[in-house]
């Protein structure tokens, strides 16, 4: 990286434009260009040591002595791509309940030992992991390892628990379809996966977890949760000796078992598609723009995301300059590549008010055009690079930020030794790179585009942008299982679940006490 | 299966403790050297060489409880037009600028302070420096990028607001509470109001708020300090004294005297939701320490009061907690309960009202005690992982209590509080007159109105 600011912003800042200084008061201020850096410190990844048991668990350690806490991890490989057809969300369901009760302590008996120790303790599972997470004070590490394998291996699962979680989600079903910006991700989902499991909401549906039972999760954890199938991380204010010591003595009995192979079809190829799902009264409408890209571990995962990021990343953000800076027709507008264990996609996002909506996703989708039909400029390309290798110390400040690095790493399959050399290999990226995965991977022609937001208001404006295709559905109507999207008069309404910390939510409403200037 | 309740489990190791012991760990103390510039700005440098990158904030205390009315929303939409150039900065070049050198960097807007911070690799300090005093001495605005900005803030609103479920609690909450004190609105602002922002607003905001001795400059991170002191007395010590002192005159609200109840129905509301206000204390009152301990006791982790009994055991709510939110002027405690189809919204306030109760009729459990103390001095310690972390912590000590020495000495304050005491703010604020009780319903609901006992 260069010492010194580029030429391109000493002359951008030479040019200045008339504007009115704010201050009425002659402010004496030199006119400057930027200092020059200092002596660049050398970049190093941090140290970390891995481990494996006799029975496949492999474990991370990550040393942390600035605070007295350790984070315990353990991923398991298996998510929501291995919920069968009918069952979407039982991976999650499965997760959910880890911390509910097991063969030794009730559900409230977990509570009161983490709480009382003021620990955190949270579960949960995403596409294509699920996790345990503990966080204690270093004092109680031995407690944290004997919990964490206590909920990873002995889930109760009673029927109470079961029933008591099914109502919680069932409810938040309500909620998460009036949030345009759930529907709008959940749709488009859909439309890029089709009927691989990654098209389907991951917590489940209104019908699928309806029809969920004890046996289903108990099968899903037998088969799933193994020590090689899964990975421990441990960060924090002990020594590797006693991590790996406490890891194997507490875990060496877990036995292993043969892994399940996964057993799925192809997403089917890009295809053009408008959805709108019509939420009248809406006052803005989520715009999501996209289409099916590449699995995590793929050779040209990190040219293409290069380019997704001068699309609409940091560093670049083409969509963010065209619909916020020059438009203002929208707060935030981005686009990121999302790499999965089997398969991945591309999305830009924005939200508008209702009646610019056809402007900007005629905006967006030219975008995405430009994108594949011209070069890109050495100095917008350096700039992205500048921002991906500059941002590479940023990115391991911590030791969990650390450990989560190397986590993905083994879970992706992907070489350890990039970790370390991930600014160089973001340098070598040239224009061509740009250039031959822009035209191999983007098909701005066969766009799944979803908008959901009062249709009423933006509906008819959208031939006259380019876009005579389109479907639109009621909100009240959607069913994400059906084939047509449309709920059927003799289904269940079918509905949808927010996967996170349901409680972290509902305590944003009333804890965000402060805007951001930008997303 | 069956299930054992036991107290020792050889087996799997674990013991439950009948009672609990506080925890002996502590996070370590703060490293810092704080001064004041020539022109009264406030610097605080704490140095980490744990990683080559180093975080610098700025903080204006200034926010949207200095918004009088018919400008609420101004800090915040002012905050947005720091980043639209200065004398030798152009619109939008701050964040490019940052990014450019790999940083990230961003802005918010609380009732208390506006803040501006960016992290970056460690060799570009005097760059954040250079950019954040060329702002704070020579910003530049005009008309049409007043406009531009003002549309861009309107879709914020509407993002983050207006088209979220419940997205409007925070501002329907405060309305109902406050009658005269600025936190009746929240920083948003009003769409009326962001309409009515006027060029001749942001020079008066700039000249006001915008001056040394309202800002506090941190940084955390891997450098030296004596050279960093020199760095920055060099580019903000050039920064202009502030004409006049900045004004403080905040409208008092007034005690409330009676029970306040109000039922109203409101958009994208999908589910009936109870919440008990009551008003209570400022950030740094003595009795602020116990009321954070009620908060942990009512609402931190699955054994805590409301949630075990409202989410858990009677199943009153999907979600339900309680808790301060204890700022720089006198703010809220609230308990909220989010009601499921099925239960009518008044099993779920009087379940919140009686856990209220109980915490003034009751002293809570030693157990409870020690817990809570155990669950703070977790939030210590992984509230300074990292450098934006720390920073933040410091910056909350020097501008909102304005003794630094709070960032490390409170915890010996929380260590000390007794159950004696979280019974006697209870008392002292969960009083009958001292109660707002809001019911928000879905549209078509059909039961709406207030009432003051």
């Amino acid at each position: 990286m260069s010492g010194t600011v580029s030429t391109f912003f000493v002359l951008g800042v030479l040019s200045l434009v008339a504007t009115v200084p704010v201050s009425a008061q002659r402010v004496h201020w030199p006119h400057e260009t930027p200092p020059p850096a200092l002596l660049a410190p050398d970049v190093e990844f941090p140290d970390y040591q891995l481990h494996r048991l006799e029975n496949g668990l492999q474990v991370v350690y990550v040393g942390a002595h600035e605070q007295p806490a350790v984070n315990l991890r353990l991923l398991v490989r298996a998510g929501a791509s291995s919920d069968p057809t009918d069952k979407s969300g039982l991976a999650a369901l499965t997760a959910q309940l880890l911390d509910q009760g097991t063969a030794n302590l009730t559900a409230q008996e977990i509570a009161q030992a983490i709480d009382s120790i003021g620990g955190g303790l949270s579960v949960g599972a995403g596409t294509d992991l699920s996790f345990v997470n503990i966080l204690v004070l270093k004092d109680s590490f031995e407690f944290a390892l004997a919990m964490l394998s206590d909920i990873a291996r002995n889930p109760a699962y009673t029927e109470a628990e079961i029933d008591r979680q099914r109502q919680q989600l069932l409810s938040e079903i309500q909620i998460s379809y009036d949030d345009p910006a759930y529907v709008s991700n959940m749709v488009f989902e859909k439309l890029v996966y089709g009927s691989h499991p990654y098209g389907m909401p991951h917590n489940g549906t209104q019908g699928s977890l309806s029809h969920m039972t004890r046996g289903d999760l108990v099968e899903f954890h037998q088969r799933h949760y193994l020590p090689n199938n899964s990975i421990l991380a441990i960060v924090g204010d002990v020594t590797a000796q006693e991590a790996f010591d406490g890891a194997t003595r507490v875990l060496e009995d877990w036995p292993r078992g043969d892994l399940p192979t996964p057993n799925l079809q192809e997403p089917p190829p890009p295809a053009s598609r408008l959805m709108i799902v019509d939420k009248p009264g809406a006052v803005q409408t989520a715009v999501r723009v996209g289409h099916l890209a590449l699995p995590r571990a793929h050779p040209d995962y990190l040219s293409l995301d290069v380019a997704i990021k001068i699309l609409g990343g940091e560093g670049g953000n083409r969509l963010g300059s065209v619909l916020r800076t020059e438009r203002s027709l929208t707060y935030s507008a981005s686009a990121e590549m999302s790499g999965r264990q089997f398969a991945g996609d591309l999305m830009a996002r924005t939200d508008t008010r209702s009646v610019a909506t056809a402007e900007v996703l005629r905006l967006t989708v030219d975008e995405i055009s430009k994108m594949r039909r011209e070069r890109v400029s050495g100095q917008e390309l350096r700039r992205a690079k500048d921002y991906l290798a500059g941002n590479f110390p940023l990115t391991i400040e911590t030791p969990n930020a650390i450990a989560a690095k190397v986590l993905e790493a083994i879970l992706y399959g992907l070489d350890l030794d990039d970790l370390e050399t991930y600014p160089e290999r973001i340098n070598a990226v040239t224009v061509n790179d740009i250039q031959r995965v822009a035209r191999q991977y983007l098909k701005p022609g066969h766009l799944s585009m979803v908008l959901v937001g009062d249709a009423s208001s933006f509906v008819d404006d959208l031939s006259g942008v380019g876009f005579d295709s389109y479907e639109v559905i009621p909100i009240s109507e959607l069913d994400i299982s059906a084939v047509d999207f449309r709920r059927t008069k003799n289904a269940a309404k079918g509905k949808t679940l927010e996967g996170k910390d349901r409680r972290s939510r509902y305590y944003r409403l009333l804890r965000t006490r402060s805007l951001s200037h930008s997303f | 299966m069956q299930m054992v309740a036991a107290i020792t489990l050889p087996a799997v190791g674990l013991v439950l403790l009948s009672t609990t012991v506080f925890s002996a760990v502590r996070p370590p103390k703060f490293d810092y050297r704080i001064s004041t510039l020539e022109n009264g700005m406030t610097v605080v440098l704490s140095e980490d060489h744990s990683t080559p990158i180093a975080h610098v904030e700025v903080w204006y205390r200034v926010g949207s409880k200095d918004e009088p009315p018919g400008r609420t929303g101004f800090a915040h939409l002012f905050e947005h037009l720091m980043f639209k150039g200065s004398q030798n900065v152009q619109s939008d070049q701050h964040l490019s600028f940052i990014s450019s050198v790999g940083g990230d960097g961003n802005a918010y807007t609380t009732e208390d302070a506006t803040v501006f911070f960016q992290t970056v690799p460690s060799q570009y300090l005097p760059l954040v420096f250079w950019l954040e005093a060329d702002r704070m001495a020579t910003l530049r605005i005009d008309q049409r990028t007043l406009d531009a900005e003002r549309e861009v803030v309107k879709e914020e609103r509407r993002f983050r607001y207006e088209n979220e479920p419940f997205g409007l609690l925070s501002e329907i909450l405060y309305d109902h509470a406050y009658t005269t004190h600025p936190y009746k609105h929240t920083p948003i602002g009003s769409m009326v109001d962001l309409e009515a922002a006027a060029i001749e607003d942001v020079r008066a905001f700039f000249e006001t708020y915008y001056v040394p001795e309202n800002a506090t400059l941190l940084v955390v991170g891997d450098f030296e300090t004596d050279k960093v002191l020199q760095m920055v007395e060099h580019y903000f010590g050039r920064v202009p004294k502030a004409r006049r002192p900045v004004p403080r005159e905040i409208p008092r609200e007034p005690p409330q005297r009676s029970e306040k109840r109000i039922t109203l129905e409101a958009d994208n509301w999908p589910l009936p939701t109870v919440v008990v206000a009551h008003h209570i204390t400022y950030d740094g009152h003595p009795d602020a320490y116990p009321l954070h301990i009620a908060s942990k006791v009512l609402s931190d982790g699955q054994s805590s009061r409301i949630y075990r009994r409202l989410v858990y055991t009677e199943q009153l709510a999907i979600t339900a907690f309680g808790q301060g939110n204890i700022i720089e002027d006198p703010n809220l405690f609230y308990a909220v309960a989010v009601v499921p189809h099925g239960t009518r919204p008044k099993q779920a306030e009087a379940a919140l009202i009686e856990e209220l109760e109980r915490l003034k009729n009751e002293l809570i459990t030693d157990e409870e005690l020690e817990r809570s103390k155990n669950q703070f001095a977790r939030d210590y310690v992984i509230g300074r992982f990292t450098n934006a972390q720390k920073a933040a912590h410091l910056a909350h000590a020097a501008v909102i209590h304005n003794d630094i020495t709070t960032a490390d000495g409170e915890f010996d304050i929380f260590i000390n509080v007794t159950k004696e005491d979280v019974r006697r703010v209870a008392r002292t604020y969960f009083t009958d007159e001292n109660r707002l009780v809001m019911t928000i319903l879905p549209h078509g609901s059909g039961e709406v109105g207030s009432r003051s006992r």
